[in-house]
């Protein structure tokens, strides 16, 4: 059974075990933080969103087998029709969205009745489409018109849709982008003046917000401040600690989960910060996954997405031609960033930021786009171990 | 490859960092598990949460005309959170006086002082719980929202209400013990116990947080699963007849001195139960209540009572109502034990027929007969007994039974007496409720139902469940032995042992019991004492109700069935007779014309008596007069004439011949204040008529 199952399983197989290893902390751990949820919205019946999750889970696992069977040079292409689907999806879910927690993140699909955050169609979009980019690009890479210009327009016109909506998303995968145009060999020189240049913007954007009330064109922007003073504010008075305690309350509840699991945790199902956490089987599920499986948990899963990069780093190795190390290593990067962004603000490394575990959180259409970037990750290594790879020349072709 | 290695080692230094990354977030987990852990988990301590039950609103139980026999109410614990954010010291300090103030009128139970010194004590403390009141009712609770502090809302405010509920029985003690009750870890009793699935409702959850002193405080300001509440049961209780037979029985039990009794009234053609009624001394006091069900719960030898059954049997097999049967002079002996009719003493009733003997309810006429007829086999009679379904249980709803007890030939405990005792209600058992079963059946044409205590099961008004009529045995016996029996029962009250009961209007059937019983160890010989009962129905030409009373160890030296429980039977039964109008017999037009009398009128409203009398078709002089509110009525032969009544301000006027209501109308409007003795109409009136109005001044009037 095993072994006829691993005959279908292309690809790193320890990519593979170690996603399905996640795939079973994230049952276990939505399981037990669902609970609240389930018990307001599903009248007691905690089972509906296990039931929910884990068919999501099957689903993920099953459109990363199919992307796993895809030719990775077919992503190319893909890329550019992509950019081309992101950007008036992105327009229309500002203006039109579904509104959760104040933030336009979401356009629902009719027939399944799914919600669907369309920055995690944009972010896989983005990052296949840099990979293109600089693969294209090699030769002339160090150049600002043709090589720099062309890469960077794109990053701000999808992180620049993003950002009114979701300021961490924005960020995280602008970030992402800059560290992928340095290991594609972009010229360090003009990403140190964007990076000052991003800087100075958003400063001065909050700069104006304190001045003027800018709520109308970034709604978000006062739970933004909010959550930063927070981090770094230590009350110095009474009225200090008033203003800060509501959002400082998520950050001290998920540190008493961390504290109370201890090192070997509370036992699957035991959690009691589930009850405070105001999204357990979410933004604060690594907290979970520490209090209820201690230290020793907690070190695993972040162990697992280590291992998940350090695979990465080997098909690029590995990998014959830059797109597909690129690609690999792009859709790779792209889910740990986020993942350590996520484990960081669990443990309050980090201000709060609304960011999913990726293969752990509770949450449908963002699982499945996590799983389809695995599933990249997977063709280009189905591809390495097959010896299909096209070479450099092959490529620019395609 | 130049390419791949710049690649490469960018890749290795990214690699580098996010383990980096990794680390310091290790290091972080193990920061706030092991450096601050202590203070994380102090914190932890204060929340400890829980999902509590929050109990459904108990379904209410109703009387058959609507009027509550048990509901629950909701009382609040109100408790403060004397320290909530929103109330600064500002807003504390500035209110705490009135809210003290408020707080001491409305519940009276502190100082105004002592709210204040706790109210200043809490907040010092930074008490977030503070306890109020408890058992605050709704409209107490409405008040308190309005209080300084209170009204400024449900998070500003810092009120905390927590709801529970209050069982109650607006009756008290009528019909009790059949209502009962239901409490975790109790046996449950009555209705409350036997529809407890129907009446608890489903409970909801809410998350609460454990606080200080083991009290659970609410996270959230809604359930997070709303509680179903409970049905309600519409019972068969008519709550007017239960008053009158709660009392009847009282007063008798308090007349005699008697140790308990009960009396239950049904519906004959349903079964369904208008009034049960059970009365026992309290253990340390004389007073009687409501402390079990004897009614259901306490099989009895029933004695005299039982007769029926054995009379039918006869009857049943072949067995003549005029068949001549000796009782000699009072006193026979089977198999050396002595039988007594109860005038022994007299001499006895020597020879007389079948219906005399159920009549005068002779032990030997109707045990010489069953021996005539069975002892040669005693299990036909007791087969006969067993067809009219008296040895099983009800299987009442109701918890707790008692079980009748009727001995077969076969059993160990049979003996040559067995059968003349049996047949006389003696070396058996049964309960009053299977006893008036039996003779309800009877009244109903052999039909035997099963009694019926709840109509129909309804929530928000609307029926979920209606319970129909059980049929138990649809003929207990031929229709033939039915008409004897009802004749003989009819007798009993005629010309036999219950002639006290004989009544004018309508007319009772049905049969006296007095059977000696043993109580608390004291045997047959040394000590007896008595139960005395009466089970019947009425009107006996067309029953509608069957009823009995028993009534249980009567101190006194009277202690007669006809004596003891037949005046509770007849004040049900006056009772019931008199409110079901549907019963009377209708009056026929010659009994007016008999007395031949224009109705006698007085004085009084003149609209009223001109509606009246028009009713009654009395010939009336002068019905269109207008012009005073207040007439005079004089008899003129066969008419009754109208007179202006006269009425001068200031004056008393003549109230003489007027009714109460017309009287004190016209007398407390000229500004008299009007005193009334005794009941009928006006014959004097303290001041007489003429005399100027003091105002405020009394005037008694003498009615009769």
């Amino acid at each position: 059974m095993t072994t006829t199952l691993l005959k279908y399983l292309k690809g790193d197989k320890v990519i593979w075990f170690t996603v399905l290893f996640l795939s079973v902390v994230s049952v276990m751990a939505v399981y037990s933080s669902s609970g609240m949820l389930a018990f307001r919205t599903r009248s007691g019946n905690t089972e509906y969103f296990l039931f929910k999750h884990f068919s999501i889970l099957v689903l993920g696992l099953g459109l990363m087998y199919v992307t796993h069977r895809m030719k990775y040079t077919w992503f190319s292409r893909l890329s550019q029709v992509a950019m081309l689907l992101a950007v008036p999806m992105l327009i229309y879910t500002l203006a039109m969205g579904v509104n959760l927690n104040s933030a336009n993140r979401w356009i629902s699909i009719p027939i399944i009745e799914m919600t669907f955050q369309t920055s995690d169609f944009a972010k896989l979009a983005l990052i296949m489409y840099l990979a293109r980019l600089l693969a294209v690009k090699q030769d002339e890479i160090k150049d600002l018109k043709s090589a720099f210009l062309p890469m960077i327009v794109p990053i701000i016109v999808i992180c620049g849709l993003i950002l009114p909506a979701n300021f961490s998303t924005s960020a995280i995968l602008f970030i992402t982008c800059l560290i992928l145009m340095f290991i594609g060999r972009v010229n360090v020189k003009h990403l140190l003046s964007l990076v000052g240049c991003a800087i100075l913007g958003f400063a001065l954007l909050v700069g104006i917000s304190y001045v003027v009330p800018v709520e109308k064109v970034f709604p978000r922007m006062e739970t933004w401040k909010q959550r930063v003073e927070t981090y770094f504010t230590t009350a110095e008075s009474e009225e200090d600690a008033a203003a800060i305690s509501d959002a400082s309350f998520q950050s001290d509840q998920a540190k008493i989960a961390v504290a109370t699991g201890g090192l070997f945790g509370k036992g699957p199902g035991n959690s009691d910060q589930r009850n405070f956490l105001p999204h357990p089987y979410s933004d604060f599920i690594y907290a979970i996954v520490i209090e209820e499986y201690g230290l020793i948990g907690g070190f695993a899963v972040l162990l697992a997405y280590l291992i998940l990069l350090f695979r990465g780093v080997k098909i690029v190795v590995k990998s014959p031609n830059t797109f597909a190390a690129l690609l690999a290593l792009g859709c790779c990067f792209m889910l740990i960033f986020q993942a350590m962004i996520n484990m960081a603000v669990a443990v309050n490394l980090f201000p709060v930021t609304g960011q999913p575990l990726p293969l752990v959180s509770m949450g449908g259409t963002s699982l499945w786009f996590t799983s389809i970037a695995v599933g990249i990750i997977l063709s280009v290594s189905r591809a390495i171990e097959e010896g299909e790879t096209k070479t450099e020349e092959e490529y620019a072709i395609a | 490859m130049e390419t791949k290695k710049d690649i490469l080692w960018r890749v290795y230094l990214l690699y580098a960092m996010m383990c980096v990354f990794g680390i310091a977030i290790i290091a972080q987990v193990v920061n706030v598990q092991f450096i601050q852990g202590e203070k994380w988990r102090a914190k932890a301590e204060a929340l400890t949460t829980e999902y509590r039950e929050i109990e459904a609103a108990r379904g209410n139980i109703f009387a058959t005309d609507g009027s509550l026999l048990a509901t629950s109410f909701p009382i609040y614990e109100v408790r403060m959170d004397v320290c909530a954010d929103p109330i600064t010291d500002k807003i504390f300090y500035a209110n705490l006086d009135s809210l003290a103030l408020c707080l001491y009128q409305l519940f009276n139970d502190k100082s105004k002082a002592s709210y204040k010194a706790e109210l200043t004590e809490a907040r010092k403390k930074n008490n977030s719980y503070l306890l109020i009141q408890r058992n605050v009712s709704y409209v107490d609770l409405q008040k308190l929202k309005k209080f300084p502090i209170f009204k400024n809302g449900k998070y500003k405010g810092g009120l905390i209400t927590l709801q529970q509920s209050k069982r109650s029985r607006p009756f008290r003690e009528l019909a009790a013990r059949t209502i009962g009750y239901e409490r975790p870890g109790i046996q449950p009793i009555g209705l409350e116990g036997a529809y407890n699935s129907y009446l608890t409702g489903v409970g909801g959850k809410r998350l609460m947080q454990k606080i200080a002193g083991g009290v659970w405080k609410p996270l959230n300001d809604d359930n997070e699963i709303e509680p179903q509440d409970g049905m309600d049961l519409v019972t068969t209780i008519d709550i007017n007849i239960q008053d009158v037979a709660e009392h009847a029985l009282l007063t008798q039990l308090q007349k005699h001195g008697a140790d308990h009794g009960c009396t239950i009234l049904m519906e004959v053609e349903t079964g369904e139960i208008r009034a049960i009624a059970n009365l026992s001394k309290s253990k340390n006091s004389e007073e009687y209540g409501e402390y079990y069900n004897y009614a259901i719960g306490e099989a009895t030898e029933p004695g005299s009572t039982f007769k029926l059954a054995s009379v039918i049997a006869l009857l049943e097999d072949g067995a003549s109502t005029s068949e001549i049967v000796d009782t000699e002079k009072g006193v026979i002996y089977f198999y050396g034990q002595p039988m007594k009719d109860s005038n022994h003493d007299k001499g006895g009733h020597g020879k007389i027929t079948l219906h005399e003997t159920f009549e005068v309810s002779s032990n030997i006429g109707i045990s010489r007969m069953v021996d005539k007829y069975y002892s040669k086999n005693p299990q036909k009679f007791i087969d006969r007994i067993y067809a009219m379904n008296l040895q099983n249980p009800l299987d009442l709803e109701i918890p707790g039974e008692g079980k009748p007890k009727i001995k077969n030939p076969k059993d160990k405990d049979w003996s040559g007496v067995s059968l003349p005792w049996m047949s006389i209600g003696y070396e058996l058992l049964m309960t009053p409720m299977q006893i008036l079963t039996f003779y309800n059946a009877v009244a109903n044409n052999g039909n035997m139902v099963k009694p019926k205590f709840v109509k129909e099961i309804t929530k928000n008004g609307i029926v979920e469940k209606e319970f129909q009529t059980q049929i138990i045995n649809p003929k207990i016996c031929s229709q033939e032995t039915i008409d004897k029996v009802k004749r003989m029962m009819e007798g009993v009250v005629d010309s036999g042992t219950a002639k006290n009961l004989k009544h004018a209007d309508f007319k009772i059937a049905g049969k006296t019991g007095t059977a000696q019983i043993a109580k608390e160890g004291i045997y047959k010989g040394q000590k007896i004492t008595y139960q005395a009962s009466f089970v019947g129905y009425f009107p006996a030409d067309n029953p509608k109700y069957s009823c009995i009373v028993i009534v249980n160890a009567p101190s006194n030296s009277v202690y007669y069935g006809n004596l003891v429980a037949g005046p509770i039977f007849k004040e049900i039964a006056d009772k019931v007779y008199s409110s079901r109008l549907d019963i009377h017999k209708e009056l026929e037009a010659t009994e007016i014309l008999a007395e031949n009398k224009i109705p006698y009128a007085q004085r009084g409203n003149k609209n009223d008596l001109v509606t009246s009398l028009q009713k009654l078709n009395v010939p009336l002089n002068n019905a269109t007069l207008n012009t005073s509110r207040w007439v005079t009525a004089e008899n003129k032969g066969n008419k009754i004439e109208l007179k202006e009544s006269a009425e001068t301000n200031g004056i008393v006027p003549k109230v003489l011949g007027m009714g109460a209501r017309d009287a004190i109308y016209i007398l407390e409007n000229l500004g008299l204040r009007v005193i009334i003795e005794g009941r009928g109409t006006v014959v004097q009136q303290s001041i007489n008529a003429g005399t100027a109005i003091t105002l405020q001044r009394e005037i008694i009037l003498k009615l009769s």
